[in-house]
């Protein structure tokens, strides 16, 4: 079965106008433009298949969102080809678009004077969605983005989180079958981050839907994506499971202790690096394949009253892949799935 | 469901949107409608005080009277500022959302036109004929088939200026100068266009200038068609052939444009 998602040798240069400072700068740019090609985005490939979740991870202007909008149709590559839902997001036409959505957490398509119903409305005439098939859908995004009572209020008085739930409203009532998420819950609190969380969970595993998501939020890559592709300075770093980057990146694991009476820093750093003792709090760091054996020996010999065993948080893992440069961190499985599919 | 009705259900759907959204900003239209209506006013008042009781090249008081009530109506009914809102859509990042709607952008923008000459034009149209009543020199006395003819040359002129407008403003895609582009045309075409005076009574050099240029088409000719100003099957079918192929040339502008200014959109912002 032909992926959902496709992305092919995808490159998007700008060419960016450069300018000396001053005002023999502007003298000379106005005279004799110079301009410095940037590689936005340099031979980009992966796959995804239908009903996946992959979070697009990246530092600010790595080239994540060029990317999301290339595929989104916005943006035309200089090079490469892409395929998503079986079209040509550049010449596939309203067909294509029927099948998409793309949110972006900075920009809104809601009437902003007006209740979100009204572009709920809109959207109704605009996708053709039947009578019928409106009410059944609006009444499940209600149901799962609980928008009951915000629904006849106007768009401009509703609060960040309100508006992006309303945001996705107004962008599944086509159902579309590929969602592109750019920073969906940027910006608002722990509990709207959740319920936008849930929805779109709730969203693929009913729909069968496939999303490509992009978030600074690590809490959003861990609840929501299996995998995750990682881009900086253009160029895909890594594209694979959440686990295998996190085994790859941290060689080492983190324990957290709460040791009995008499316990001291010396005691511990027999086991492996002591990075926090607060007594009766510890936090050791041990070498990945060490971790069983040296778990087992500080059980035998030091009085433990709890211990857990965890992996590094997934900021300070990714963190550490944008900082592997632009060699990839793993072999990127996506080419070959690129020419299987082809 | 057929195409028509698909289209037909949008454009009902576009065109209650934009109405519902100006109803949240009355004042502000019935500010822009006092400004539309207040400058050919302002027009008829100098030209009245230069005729006085005579006549400039022919015409009288009652003449420009009729004129420049002709240009408060087709202005109404022709008017477009799309080139500032592409500007903005393209600039800000706008447009996003709506490229990856099934429907073109271009479609909103006529909806909105639509909506805007719809309510507007009425008005203004409402007000002539109760001026009319009591003002006979305001009256059009023309035979219901000119007046079908005027219509025609309206719906041109507002293809027209609106396309004209559009295309202008896809320019956005290349340059961030279109306000002072669409201010560029703006002046000229107070004099080209037969704002500020009727084309007959400026220079002869203007109006051979203007004669070479979209700006008649789009409001001295359906003006003075409406008016009777314009006599003879011959006048009116060179008026109606100019009208076709600058719309026409306008129409290919902004397919170009707009194709070319894609392929290079920069999709900016989130």
């Amino acid at each position: 079965m032909s992926p959902a998602i496709l992305a092919d040798r995808l490159s998007k240069t700008y060419d960016v106008k450069v300018r000396d400072p001053g005002l023999r700068g502007a003298a000379r740019a106005l005279l004799r433009p110079r301009y410095r090609a940037v590689h936005a985005v340099a031979d980009v490939s992966f796959a995804i298949a239908r009903g996946e979740i992959v979070a697009f991870l990246g530092p600010n202007g790595a080239g994540k969102t060029t990317t999301l909008k290339m595929l989104a149709g916005l943006l035309h590559p200089t090079s490469g080809r892409a395929e998503v839902a079986g079209f040509d997001p550049w010449t596939g036409g309203a067909a294509f678009k029927q099948r998409i959505a793309l949110v972006l957490g900075t920009k809104q398509q809601l009437l902003w004077d007006l209740p979100p119903l009204e572009t709920f409305q809109l959207n109704q005439a605009i996708y053709a969605i039947a009578p019928a098939d409106y009410r059944r859908r609006l009444d499940e995004l209600v149901t799962l983005l609980d928008l009951g009572d915000l629904l006849d209020k106007p768009v401009r008085q509703l609060s960040l989180g309100e508006r992006m739930k309303c945001e996705l409203a107004a962008a599944l009532l086509h159902r579309p079958e590929i969602l592109f998420l750019d920073e969906p819950t940027l910006g608002l609190d722990v509990t709207a981050q959740e319920a936008i969380r849930a929805f779109l969970r709730a969203y693929r595993d009913r729909h069968d839907a496939t999303v490509l998501l992009t978030s600074h939020y690590m809490a959003d890559v861990a609840a929501l994506a299996s995998r995750v592709a990682i881009i900086n300075h253009g160029r895909l770093l890594y594209d694979g499971a959440l686990e295998a980057l996190v085994a790859r990146i941290a060689r080492t694991k983190r324990l957290e202790l709460i040791v009995g009476d008499g316990v001291t820093r010396r005691d511990l750093e027999a086991f492996g690096e002591v990075r926090v003792f607060a007594f009766p709090n510890a936090t050791l760091e041990i070498p990945r394949e060490e971790v069983p054996a040296a778990s087992a020996r500080l059980l035998a010999t030091v009085p433990v009253i709890d211990l857990s065993i965890e992996d590094p948080p997934l900021e300070e893992v990714i963190r550490r892949a944008f900082e592997s440069g632009d060699e990839p961190v793993a072999a990127a499985p996506p080419a070959s799935i690129a020419r299987e599919a082809s | 469901m057929s195409a028509i009705r698909l289209w037909r259900h949008r454009y009902a759907a576009l065109i209650r949107s934009a109405w519902l959204v100006d109803l949240q900003y009355r004042a502000a239209i019935g500010i822009w409608l006092l400004w539309g209506i207040m400058e050919p006013l302002i027009s008829l008042g100098i030209w009245w005080s230069i005729a006085g009781r005579g006549s400039v090249q022919g015409w009288g008081r009652d003449d420009f009277a009729r004129y420049f009530f002709g240009v408060t109506l087709v202005n109404q009914l022709t008017l477009a500022w799309d080139a500032w809102h592409i500007d903005r859509w393209i600039r800000e990042g706008e447009l996003n959302y709506r490229l990856t709607r099934p429907v073109a952008p271009v479609h909103e923008a006529v909806a909105d036109n639509l909506a805007y000459k719809a309510r507007t034009g009425g008005i203004v149209l409402i007000a002539w004929l109760v001026v009319a009543a009591a003002w006979p020199a305001v009256r059009i006395d023309v035979a219901p088939g000119r007046w079908a003819l005027a219509a025609i040359a309206i719906v041109l002129a507002a293809g027209i200026r609106f396309l004209s407008g559009f295309a202008i403003g896809l320019l956005a895609f290349w340059t961030t100068r279109v306000s002072a582009l669409m201010e560029l045309q703006f002046g000229l075409s107070l004099f080209l266009s037969g704002r500020i005076a009727p084309l007959a009574l400026l220079p002869p050099v203007v109006g051979t200038v203007a004669a070479w240029l979209w700006f008649p088409y789009m409001l001295a000719f359906p003006v003075e068609l409406l008016t009777g100003d314009i006599v003879g099957p011959t006048a009116i079918a060179r008026g109606f052939a100019g009208q076709l192929a600058w719309l026409l040339l306008w129409w290919l502008a902004y397919r170009l444009v707009w194709r070319k200014g894609l392929s290079r959109y920069g999709a900016v912002g989130g």
